[in-house]
């Protein structure tokens, strides 16, 4: 049986319906259609080559913002969109994934393990096309036009110039949306993307509750910081100059040894127990602060 | 009129007696034949002795020769049959007397001198083992030779003055072994101080070489992984006197000494091309020879571009890097040549390489990366012990943040705590038997331990035990793996002279787990 809801039915998204001619005639969906995963939507993109920076701050602010109770919207592309899926899925929160291909076809195929988490956890797989038509390039920026037209606000993360997630805050300028970009090392080339929005005007965004108070809602204190806080404060002399380096910024084994001049040896042993205890993090070889 | 000469065949590193039988008769027409399954080097003996022997003055005889090489049913192969062959057929025109007991090889070359022979050393053994006193051989393979003591052994220059000697009218004095280096004096092409920086990567090598582990490096091209490889031989310890005659056996079988050789004493460093064929990596060939894996016996088989090599190339390698030796199978003969090799493998993280990279943007997709990431396969990655990410240099940035409080070590500061790590192996493990000939127990190094020596000679105490626990939860850790973890932990407590593995052993080891190559 077809699952496919009509621009006229009563079920049919309004903030979609708004974008007038562009609207799709039909939306073919997997999932269970529940109209109040509708009423607050925020459009999460970002890179397909997301840095580990990118990854981390969708993480952070996903969490927070899809426990909150806010649908998270996106484009189920690997890097941004990955990121900002499985952080909602995780976070026990809603989150849509609008496919460029037919609504039968898993794609990328490699994240069929998000795809089916995304159905367990009441989500929802929406498509304008049927059956398993394959991909092409158009299609993929013509998909970015419903994300942003399903959503109130649009966070980007990280985008490069002439990327896709330009593509969709094109469209959300076009339809009136809140476009919020959080700001990156100016070096960075999937940088150059968001800090060409904030230069056109869109709003900067540092932490969740920037963009929850846009949904005017609270932002929930976060449990798990209090823990680590406390994990900190029992951290020894050496323990606490590397959490100090790494407050500045993410750095490798190798650099830490370097900076404070300890042997290597010394400095694997410490990250490893850090590690353990749960105040620093490792990823693609860097160290950060959880 | 029959005439028996000694010598020996070697198959692989297996050496068996060979009679030469040369028969001159008179009656028939004249010729000369080989039997007794010989291969063409062999067979062509027959010239190479005919034109000797009339080199050096002497009048070949016109008469029906025969030659049999005894057991029959073995198949011989090589030159090494030239010099037996000759002295048969001297012995029936100038009717000396060969001593008793005693043993020949040698290539002739036309001009009747000898030729630098493979197999010498072999040889050598197998005369002491089976009291054979007397080895002639030629001058340039003696001093291979006589580094087996206890067996004369006599450096033939040419047939005219062997045969002069056993004429009584010259004297041939048995070589006196002579230690000469066959490699150049420095043993590493760098030494690891002139490696800028990469202190962690150091230090999974110094580990690496004290305990014998594979150890995998992945990183950009540039970021220096080549240049560390090639400074390991400079921490490796050096070969024991067994171990060395271990090595020269399957070097000396492989015709790997140069003329006038002697034993090898450093721990050899092969690094072959990812072109190589599976028989030049593995063995094998339809005379089977020793591969690379077996010239790396006991020291560092370095497959740069790991990724690069041929899957079913890699895939061969996972039960010699298990078991330490490898027997090729053939319909008429089984070799086993020894391969206990310490794995150095640099990869790229990426196709372009700059998956990662700080500066450089990397032009791959991410499920190029995948595929990349996934031509080696699970189980070669999971008897690599350490696994080390090696992240680009930045010059500058090195230049100023370098403390001077942080000496850098030279190889030869680094070598001598490897060398007292593993002197405090080997007296661990000396109690299982140490080198017993190809025997299943015979471990040297923490890398060959066992699960069963695990649990004999790596007790943890409760606290430790805790925490590896505790991140095999955390960072999803395989039984393997958990394994693996104790064996460098205690490889960290004999690098610092420790008798059990504290806390800080095991937090070290962690930071070498398998993360690289699984997590993208």
């Amino acid at each position: 049986m077809e699952k496919v809801v009509e621009i006229e039915d009563e079920k049919y998204p309004e903030l979609l319906k708004k974008i007038g001619s562009q609207a799709p005639k039909k939306l073919y969906y997997k999932g269970d259609w529940n109209n109040a995963l509708f009423n607050n939507c925020l459009a999460v993109v970002g890179s397909r080559r997301l840095t580990n920076y990118g990854k981390r701050i969708t993480e952070q602010f996903v969490t927070e913002i899809a426990a909150s109770g806010i649908t998270i919207v996106s484009g189920f592309m690997y890097g941004g969109d990955e990121a900002a899926h499985s952080s909602a899925v995780r976070a026990g929160g809603k989150t849509i994934a609008v496919m460029p291909c037919g609504i039968d076809l898993i794609h990328p195929a490699e994240q069929e393990e998000l795809y089916n988490e995304i159905l367990k956890n009441n989500g929802l797989i929406i498509s304008e096309y049927e059956g398993k038509l394959l991909p092409v390039s158009w299609m993929y920026a013509k998909r970015n036009r419903i994300v942003a037209g399903l959503s109130k606000a649009i966070l980007v993360v990280e985008a490069g110039l002439n990327s896709g997630t330009l593509i969709t805050t094109g469209y959300a300028k076009k339809y009136n949306r809140k476009i919020f970009a959080v700001p990156g090392p100016i070096t960075s080339e999937v940088s150059k993307g968001t800090i060409k929005l904030i230069k056109e005007g869109a709003e900067i965004a540092t932490e969740a509750k920037d963009i929850l108070k846009f949904f005017k809602i609270e932002g929930l204190p976060m449990s798990h910081k209090n823990c680590a806080t406390s994990e900190v404060a029992r951290a020894d002399s050496l323990e606490q100059a590397i959490i100090n380096q790494l407050k500045i910024e993410p750095m490798e084994a190798d650099t830490i040894a370097r900076t404070l001049g300890v042997s290597a040896a010394k400095i694997g042993t410490t990250l490893s127990l850090m590690q353990l205890k749960g105040i620093i993090q490792q990823e693609e070889n860097k160290y950060y602060i959880i | 009129m029959l005439i028996k000469v000694g010598s020996t065949a070697n198959l692989g590193l297996e050496t068996i007696k060979v009679d030469v039988e040369v028969n001159l008769a008179s009656r028939g027409l004249p010729g000369f034949d080989i039997v007794g399954l010989p291969d063409k080097a062999v067979d062509e003996s027959k010239e190479r002795v005919r034109a000797a022997i009339l080199s050096s003055n002497i009048n070949f005889p016109a008469k029906k020769i025969t030659v049999n090489l005894a057991p029959a049913d073995i198949p011989k192969e090589g030159s090494l049959y030239d010099l037996p062959i000759a002295v048969g057929i001297l012995n029936s025109i100038l009717q000396f007397q060969i001593p008793d007991k005693s043993l020949f090889l040698g290539e002739l070359s036309f001009d009747g001198s000898l030729r630098h022979t493979k197999g010498a050393l072999l040889t050598a053994l197998f005369a002491k083992e089976y009291g054979f006193s007397n080895l002639f051989v030629p001058k340039d393979s003696a001093n291979e030779a006589s580094a087996i003591k206890g067996v004369k052994v006599f450096p033939i220059e040419n047939l005219t003055q062997l045969a002069g000697y056993f004429l009584k009218r010259k004297n041939i004095e048995p070589v006196v072994y002579k230690e000469i280096l066959n490699e150049p004096l420095v043993s590493a092409e760098f030494d690891m101080k002139e490696v800028l920086g990469q202190e962690q990567a150091k230090r999974a090598m110094e580990i690496a070489a004290a305990g014998g582990h594979n150890i995998i490096m992945v990183g950009s091209p540039g970021s220096g992984k080549t240049m560390l490889a090639r400074a390991l031989p400079g921490i490796l310890p050096p070969l024991s006197e067994i171990e060395s005659l271990e090595v020269t056996k399957i070097y000396s079988s492989a015709g790997n000494i140069p003329a006038g050789g002697s034993l090898i004493t450093r721990r050899q460093f092969r690094a072959p091309h990812h072109t190589a064929s599976l028989a030049g990596l593995i063995g094998g060939g339809s005379k089977p020879h020793p591969g690379e894996i077996s010239l790396a016996h006991r020291g560092v088989l370095f497959l740069d571009e790991f990724s690069e090599f041929p899957r079913y190339v890699l895939e061969a390698m996972r039960q010699p890097l298990e078991d330490g030796h490898l027997t090729i199978s053939r319909s008429k003969q089984r070799i086993t040549y020894p391969a206990d090799f310490m794995l150095v493998a640099s990869a790229n993280p990426c196709p372009c390489g700059y998956f990662n990279h700080p500066k450089k943007n990397c032009v791959c997709a991410l499920r190029q990366i995948r595929k990349y990431q996934k031509r080696i396969s699970g189980p070669i990655l999971d008897r690599i012990d350490l696994h080390v990410a090696i992240a680009p240099v930045d010059t500058i940035e090195f230049e100023d943040n370098q403390k001077k409080s942080q000496i850098i070590e030279s190889s030869e500061a680094i070598k001598q705590r490897v060398v007292l790590a593993r002197q405090k192996q080997e007296k661990r493990f000396s109690a299982l038997g140490g080198f017993a000939p190809s025997g299943e127990k015979a471990i040297q190094s923490n890398s060959q331990m066992k699960n069963i020596h695990i649990k004999k000679y790596c007790k943890l105490e409760k606290d430790v035990e805790n925490i590896l626990r505790q991140a095999s939860i955390k960072f999803q850790l395989s039984a393997r793996s958990y394994m693996k973890m104790i064996k460098v932990a205690r490889t960290i407590a004999d690098l610092e002279g420790a008798k059990e593995i504290a806390i800080s052993h095991m937090a070290e080891a962690l930071q070498y787990k398998s993360k690289i190559y699984e997590s993208a």
